[in-house]
């Protein structure tokens, strides 16, 4: 028997509260006082108000792949003999505390799994993604407010996709249902509230078969990693479709499925840090040789490449699965209005010219 | 500085004829501007402009070079990105040999001191473009509309009269122009394009004629206490992903690819994403632009996090206009004072 809770909508303060005892929380919330502000996933504290109107502005991903973090310390220490050759040593101890994202939406969890065939599937295992992974957990909210810029059934997702969830939040008349999806999210739901009544619980179950059938987006996918490659050297369509492309990092760093980093030694005196940071494809230096030639000189090339990464690499080399959840944060955020979904849309037109 | 500024060549003024010729006969300036543009292509590499997107609340640039798509241009208060970025930033002009037909380009009031600022410091010559000036009463910030009201999905938007008129899906949303205007635009001095070739449309009052309108969120921000002053910049670049939209879109940032806060060898600034080399970042691109930002507002505009950044040159085009009298990108001639050296200099 499923275990299910109901928080009323003025409990949910003091319930997060109680929760967050158990495990950190990292809720959907505003960047600043104002409540319309951009939002993002930030630790819960009492009084933090939950953003569980809209997509938040950056993705969810930083819980497991933050913008920036450090790999590892180290320190050299010149030889007293005078001798030039010095050793280090080295500090890649790391913390890592069992985390719950509370409120998070289908597509952001979805997200993740495009991250898994990266980091943790092999053949390279990357540790430090790997023990965040396992310690967090998603609570993860029943979308009711899509909007025209989300597509996630059209990239495999839905509204109601539980895929990577522990545990469902099911948004209904004076609060939420909250069902436990496995035997951990079971535990910490005990004594946090009270069971739904039957009404609600039905409402709740209403709500769960309207959103499985709900779709959200028109973009059709098929037959895209093949049309992408026909349209490869077609500069005029790279042309046509992004030439007012900025360059900028926007749509890479809010978007939850984009993993591209750099590593980079800070050093101070004898001590430094290895840092990992988010990388752009986007931008010029991403691709910069050190011979000075690059591969991908302009933003038709480096766009493109997102394009292709998403919907020709991935699909071609994970069984079909795609590199995007439909979130829609790219076409939101884009400063000239450049929609993926239009060049992806496009790229099966007449591709024999 | 460059020829042509006043004189203008015979097939300007073609387009000036053209322009007074059928001003009468269309009705609206999208109509005139397509007409102006129908003529003035033959003449032009390519035309910049801007289009409709997906999104009704949002235009995107346009590079039009065959006349089917001339039909795609529109202007009005949803046309808000500034495009003469375009002409110094690959691939637009780099792809276009030295020898070529002029560019042609809409520009509004603001914008187009960013061209003159351009032109100053000589990274475009007057006859390389062909301007298509846009009186303008004030652009659209769509995430103010979002502030407004909710909007699920929006199948259109227009202005009428001071109205923004929104249809979202089946709702019709009718908000006061005046409320959903960028934060730049009410404090505009030069809503008329203050360098062109053909005008379209009818003239702007500004919105502001001195200083304390234009600076009025400079002045507002000095009058806080200096804790308050740290705390509010601490909590705004908090937020800043260093996505480097602002630099990017910004058409005076012209460093790009070579900018000392991205480049890998040497590595300048460190990859960390705390407040003090977000601060730093910004104080570069802001100082960098010391008597040379026009105000455009871009890099505000561009901004995913709703970061006020064109507020910190504000700060510093106001400190320009008190101490020196300048104001950047109103007349090509001009030198700006930060870009003259005087060793006699005795003001300083
Ligand atoms: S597509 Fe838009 S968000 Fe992405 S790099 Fe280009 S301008 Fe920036
Ligand atoms: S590409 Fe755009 S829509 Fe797709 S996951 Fe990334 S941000 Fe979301
Ligand atoms: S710094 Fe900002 S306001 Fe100034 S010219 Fe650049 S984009 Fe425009
Ligand atoms: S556009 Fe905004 S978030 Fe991006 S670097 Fe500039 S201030 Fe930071």
């Amino acid at each position: 028997m499923a275990v299910k809770i109901f928080i009323a909508t003025d409990r949910l303060d003091s319930v997060l509260e109680k929760l967050s005892t158990k495990i950190d929380l990292l809720i959907p919330a505003s960047l600043k006082d104002d409540k319309s502000a951009p939002t993002g996933f930030v630790p819960f504290v009492p009084g933090t108000a939950p953003a569980f109107d809209r997509q938040t502005t950056t993705p969810l991903k930083k819980a497991l792949l933050p913008q920036v973090e450090t790999l590892l310390r180290f320190e050299y220490h010149k030889d007293p003999q005078g001798s030039p050759k010095s050793s280090v040593t080295v500090d890649d101890q790391r913390q890592v505390r069992p985390t719950l994202v509370f409120g998070a939406r289908p597509c952001d969890v979805k997200a993740l799994t495009t991250l898994d065939r990266v980091f943790s599937n092999g053949p390279y295992v990357d540790p430090y993604y790997v023990e965040r992974r396992k310690n967090t957990l998603f609570a993860t909210l029943v979308c009711r407010q899509n909007d025209a810029k989300c597509f996630c059934t059209s990239v495999g997702g839905g509204p109601a996709d539980m895929e990577g969830s522990h545990l469902r939040i099911v948004p209904v008349d004076g609060g939420y249902v909250v069902e436990a999806l496995s035997p951990e999210a079971q535990t910490l739901l005990e004594n946090l509230a009270d069971a739904p009544d039957s009404a609600r619980d039905a409402q709740a179950g209403q709500i769960v078969e309207e959103a499985l059938k709900r779709r959200v987006g028109e973009l059709d996918t098929k037959g895209s990693p093949e049309a992408f490659r026909k349209r490869f050297d077609q500069t005029d369509y790279w042309f046509q479709m992004i030439n007012q492309c900025l360059g900028c990092g926007v749509c890479t760093y809010v978007c939850p499925t984009c993993y591209c980093f750099t590593i980079t030694d800070e050093v101070e005196n004898l001590k430094g840090e290895r840092l990992r940071s988010w990388d752009s494809c986007m931008f010029y230096h991403y691709t910069l040789e050190a011979s000075g030639h690059n591969p991908r000189p302009t933003k038709l090339e480096r766009y493109r490449n997102r394009v292709g990464h998403k919907f020709s690499y991935i699909p071609e080399r994970y069984e079909g699965l795609l590199g995007c959840c439909g979130c829609g944060r790219c076409i939101r955020s884009c400063p000239v209005s450049i929609d993926i979904r239009q060049v992806v849309g496009h790229l099966k037109e007449n591709t024999s010219e | 500085m460059a020829v042509g500024w006043v004189k203008r060549s015979a097939a300007h003024h073609a387009v000036s004829e053209i322009e007074r010729v059928e001003k009468a006969v269309l009705e609206t300036s999208r109509m005139q501007l397509h007409k102006l543009v129908e003529e003035a292509l033959p003449e032009l590499e390519m035309m910049i402009g801007w289009a409709e997107s997906s999104d009704p609340l949002q235009t995107t640039p346009i590079f039009i070079r065959d006349a089917k798509s001339i039909s795609k241009l529109t202007c009005g208060p949803l046309c808000s990105q500034n495009l003469t970025g375009y002409l110094v930033k690959p691939p637009a002009l780099d792809s276009v040999p030295k020898d070529a037909k002029p560019i042609g380009i809409c520009v509004k009031g603001c914008d187009s001191r960013s061209l003159v600022a351009l032109i100053q410091e000589k990274f475009l010559t007057r006859d390389r473009v062909r301007i298509f000036g846009i009186p303008c009463r004030g652009t659209v910030d769509w995430r103010k509309v979002e502030k407004r009201v909710q909007l699920l999905n929006v199948k259109s938007a227009t202005v009428e009269d001071d109205w923004l008129i929104l249809d979202d899906s089946g709702t019709t949303h009718k908000i006061a122009l005046e409320e959903v205007l960028s934060r730049k635009c009410l404090g505009c001095r030069y809503p008329n394009p203050v360098i062109h070739d053909v005008l379209i449309g009818q003239s702007a009052t500004p919105r502001s004629t001195d200083l304390a309108t234009t600076y009025r969120d400079v002045d507002a921000i000095e009058k806080e206490p200096l804790e308050q002053r740290l705390a509010f910049w601490q909590s705004e670049l908090d937020r800043c992903i260093r996505c480097y939209a602002c630099r990017n879109a910004c058409p005076l940032c012209v460093c790009q690819d070579k900018c000392i806060v991205e480049t890998r060898e040497p590595r300048w600034l460190t990859q960390r994403a705390g407040i003090p080399e977000k601060f730093l970042f910004h104080f570069i691109h802001a100082m960098h632009l010391a008597g040379r930002c026009t105000g455009c507002g871009e890099c505000e505009r561009v901004c995913p996090m709703e970061i006020p950044v064109t507020l910190i040159k504000e700060k510093l085009n106001k400190i320009m206009e008190e101490m020196l009298g300048y104001a950047a990108g109103l007349d090509p001639d001009a030198v700006p004072p930060l870009l003259t050296f005087n060793p006699g200099e005795t003001e300083i």
